[in-house]
């Protein structure tokens, strides 16, 4: 069956069952996540009602922050088709350089540091593209080099940052008590959001995850749009990477590496698929939801925090087993 | 018994017989009552429309469908297949289209690939047997394809030889000749592997029985001694190749004639003074060499070559998606497409041969397909205006009568006559469009739809788009060209004149291809 499956000879034919597959498939992506998330809320706040108040929903959000910026560059080089597994220790690297930084360059290390990982993201973007290589293998040599160029940077130790620099980026504003680094991050889903909903650029991202070959024949800048997909990811990084610094007062060469397997999760339990395509930031919100709201959940119920990856594991296999579109991989490697 | 007796008692009882099969799939009826029968030593050619129903008959007849009513019988006992594996073990065999072969395999391993028998031991080959019984096969359709070679490095006409050859493998097992299908086993083969394998049809119905399917209806019609015509999953005609002509199947085939001729030839204008594109030395490497080529302004240059000739990659040479050498020409300013995008905003367009693989997203929708390569053409500044993109798409829609539930249902989930005129009205919606590339632009379209495409091609270049050519057949390349520019081992060996009235054989074609 697989050997006749791919050849296209029969996909005539199936054509008509497989659409309404893919519509289900859709409406599965879409639904799916909410009513999870859903769910997930409602289980808490029978555990603990105490959940659903605004001070431990404002303290929720505040803490999916960084995962909401790292997954919201992710994201965009998942849906044209690659994966960036650089993002954690990328974030680490940029903890660690603005550590360094600030006692010199004040404010302006952190417009550095993002510059930097924007870099880094571009050189990743150049080779995946020049060199043909594919991303999860140009990322995942990434991953070891900015680790490693934060261990040497840091002397593999912790670096505490003093004074008010990052203030902004860990208070609460107003009598609501809203954490600024909240406003922050909805500030960048909503740039995220109009970007992608008002110019072309989706159309670009996706059908380049879609069928690249059409894409080039069809005169989508494909080599900009991807490199641009990996350095506004690199960018997010780097952003990341300073709001963790403003919230623990101090860079270190793995402070954000914990995050890697989260931010995949949170992609694709949103519903944005893995094999490119199909997806998007208001998924990926929803997403990066899911996985707060079940870290939240965990502990409320008492489970310790060491399981945690276990489930973000898990998790990313099963949604990943649910959503896939298997007609689009001639087969699984 | 005489001999004469034997083959007559062989002739009454047909070694396949499939009665009143049907089968819906959610929807859509695809097959709707078709019987037909294959008797010993016979080659029923089986023909129809793209969506008539062959594919899933064929299906069904090696198990990867199941009928919803109806029968098939083998050698006059009722059967239900299940897979290819217990189809094989009855008799019956495939040979696919896209081929089942595993490339990094020996002939010999794919010959025998799960029928290994005594070849294997424990698990392990023994190489001896193996090659032993594979070579049987092969000389079974006398072919010197080496049984150790590696499948991949096969050309494509040899490796569906082996194909036969692993059908004919089930001799043995079954004891009784085998029934082979043929799925449009001359897609993609040049004249001379065409004739190789007619003369291999030949051979094999002195101990099977052969389907022949195909879309070709003079092969069709040469090679069988039956035919039958299938159209919306029915048997509606059994026909022998002597009582009936090409047009009397194509006929049967759609159900109506076809308005006009299928060609629109009356509609060819002359051809204008002006150049539209001008090549001169143009070179790929390890292609192509030192071409020269100009197309005139609402010309329609039909490139002819076989497979290597170099045609296809000349083409996307022009249009940027390969790299080249040699100076270029639009209407009289020097161009140099370094890729596809820059191509288009010179007014190139390019309409590739894989469709579904590189000629649109098929998940994206209709409309957006259609402006995705001039998408600028929607937006203001950056921003896209979605009603000005819908407005476009419906119209275009409505002009060339694309059925689609609307301009937002996913490209992909459109016939493939529609899919292609979506395709087409993503290069016509520029009006400064001056050059439109159609690799193969009507592959794997029905009748109906091939019409339609050239029908627009004939407007487009009544409107001045100069166009450069590439069809399935010599017959359609003929027909819709001014000239065809004739190409062999990456050089242009003729240009031949092809004007309205004046049309060239095409063995005249031909002899400067090979």
């Amino acid at each position: 069956m697989s050997v006749t499956d791919k050849t296209g000879t029969f996909a005539r034919l199936g054509d008509p069952p497989r659409m309404t597959q893919s519509a289900r498939r859709q409406l599965l992506l879409t639904v799916m996540p909410i009513v999870v998330l859903a769910a997930l809320v409602a289980a808490i706040a029978v555990a603990n009602p105490n959940f659903l108040r605004p001070a431990s929903i404002w303290t929720a959000l505040d803490s999916a922050v960084p995962l909401m910026i790292l997954a919201s560059g992710a994201m965009l080089v998942i849906l044209c088709g690659g994966i960036d597994l650089s993002v954690a220790a990328l974030a680490s690297m940029a903890s660690v350089l603005v550590a360094l930084w600030i006692p010199a360059l004040g404010g302006w290390a952190v417009i550095l540091v993002v510059l930097v990982c924007a870099l880094a993201g571009m050189l990743q973007g150049v080779v995946h593209v020049v060199a043909q290589i594919p991303s999860f293998l140009v990322t995942l040599g990434g991953l070891a080099v900015w680790s490693g160029i934060a261990l040497v940077a840091s002397g593999a130790s912790t670096i505490g940052v003093s004074g008010t620099t990052l203030d902004w980026a860990f208070t609460r504003l107003t009598d609501w008590r809203i954490p600024s680094a909240v406003l922050i991050a909805a500030g960048l889903v909503i740039v995220f959001a109009l970007v992608l909903q008002l110019t072309p650029v989706r159309r670009w991202l996706i059908s380049i995850g879609s069928s690249e070959p059409a894409a080039l024949l069809a005169g989508v800048p494909v080599a900009q749009t991807k490199i641009a997909a990996f350095v506004v990811s690199g960018a997010c990084a780097g952003f990341a990477g300073v709001m963790l610094v403003g919230r623990t007062f101090s860079g270190a060469p793995t402070l954000a590496d914990s995050l890697l397997l989260p931010v995949v999760a949170a992609i694709v339990v949103g519903g944005t698929a893995i094999t490119g395509g199909f997806g998007g930031i208001g998924r990926t919100v929803i997403g990066v939801l899911i996985i707060t709201v079940l870290r939240v959940g965990l502990s409320v119920a008492g489970v310790d925090p060491s399981y945690e990856q276990i489930f973000y594991g898990v998790l990313v296999i099963a949604a990943v087993a649910l959503t896939i579109d298997r007609s689009k991989l001639p087969f699984v490697k | 018994m005489s001999v004469e007796k034997q083959i007559e008692d062989a002739a009454s009882a047909p070694v396949l017989a499939v009665h009143d099969l049907r089968k819906k799939f959610a929807e859509t009826t695809a097959l709707d009552g078709v019987s037909f029968e294959v008797r010993p030593h016979e080659v029923v050619g089986l023909i129809g429309e793209n969506g008539a129903g062959k594919s899933t008959l064929l299906k069904m007849l090696v198990g990867l469908a199941q009928p919803d009513s109806g029968s098939i019988e083998l050698r006059g006992k009722r059967v239900k297949m299940r897979g290819i594996a217990q189809a094989g073990a009855a008799g019956i065999g495939m040979v696919f289209q896209e081929q089942s072969l595993i490339p990094n395999l020996t002939v010999a391993e794919n010959i025998l690939f799960g029928a290994e028998g005594a070849a294997v031991v424990g698990g392990v080959y023994r190489w001896k047997e193996l090659r032993r019984r594979a070579q049987v096969q092969l000389d079974k359709i006398g072919s010197k394809i080496k049984i150790d070679a590696i499948t991949e490095e096969l050309t494509f006409a040899e490796r569906q030889l082996v194909e036969v050859a692993k059908v004919l493998a089930t001799e043995e097992r079954t004891n009784a000749e085998p029934v082979v299908l043929l799925d449009e086993p001359t897609s993609v083969l040049d004249r001379d592997e065409t004739e190789v394998l007619f003369a291999q049809i030949e051979r094999l119905r002195t101990r099977a029985s052969v389907v022949f399917v195909s879309h070709r209806l003079d092969e069709v019609l040469r090679v069988s001694d039956r035919v039958y015509v299938l159209r919306n999953g029915k048997t509606v005609a059994e026909c022998v190749p002597g009582d009936v002509d090409e047009a009397a199947l194509r006929r049967m085939m759609i159900g109506r004639d076809l308005e006009g001729s299928h060609y629109g030839e009356e509609d060819q204008l002359p051809v204008r003074e002006e150049v539209r594109l001008s090549v001169r030395g143009l070179s790929i490497k390890g292609v192509c060499e030192d071409i020269d080529l100009d197309v005139h302004v609402g010309e329609i240059l039909g490139i002819a070559g076989v497979q290597g000739s170099g045609r296809e990659e000349l083409c996307r040479g022009i249009f940027g998606a390969l790299a080249t050498r040699g100076s270029m020409t639009l209407d009289g300013r020097p161009i140099k497409p370094g890729s596809p995008r820059t191509a288009i905003s010179a007014d190139i367009g390019f309409v590739p041969a894989e469709r579904r693989r590189e000629g649109m997203v098929g998940s994206m929708s209709v409309a957006e397909n259609i402006t995705l390569p001039h998408i600028g053409e929607v937006c203001a500044g950056p921003v896209l205006q979605r009603g000005k993109e819908r407005r476009l798409a419906d119209e275009w829609i409505e002009r060339l009568s694309i059925r689609t539930p609307s301009a937002s249902a996913p490209l992909g989930s459109l016939s493939g006559g529609n899919q292609q005129k979506a395709v087409l009205a993503r290069w016509m919606v520029s009006d400064s469009l001056k050059l439109l590339i159609l690799d193969h632009p009507t592959r794997g379209l029905d009748v109906g739809a091939k019409s339609e495409v050239y029908r627009l091609i004939r407007e487009l270049t009544a409107s001045g788009v100069s166009v450069l050519l590439m069809a399935d057949s010599l017959e359609e390349l003929i027909a819709m060209s001014h000239r065809v520019l004739v190409m062999k081992d990456g050089r242009v060996t003729d240009v031949i004149d092809a004007r309205a009235g004046d049309k060239p054989a095409p063995v005249t074609v031909l002899e400067r291809m090979i």
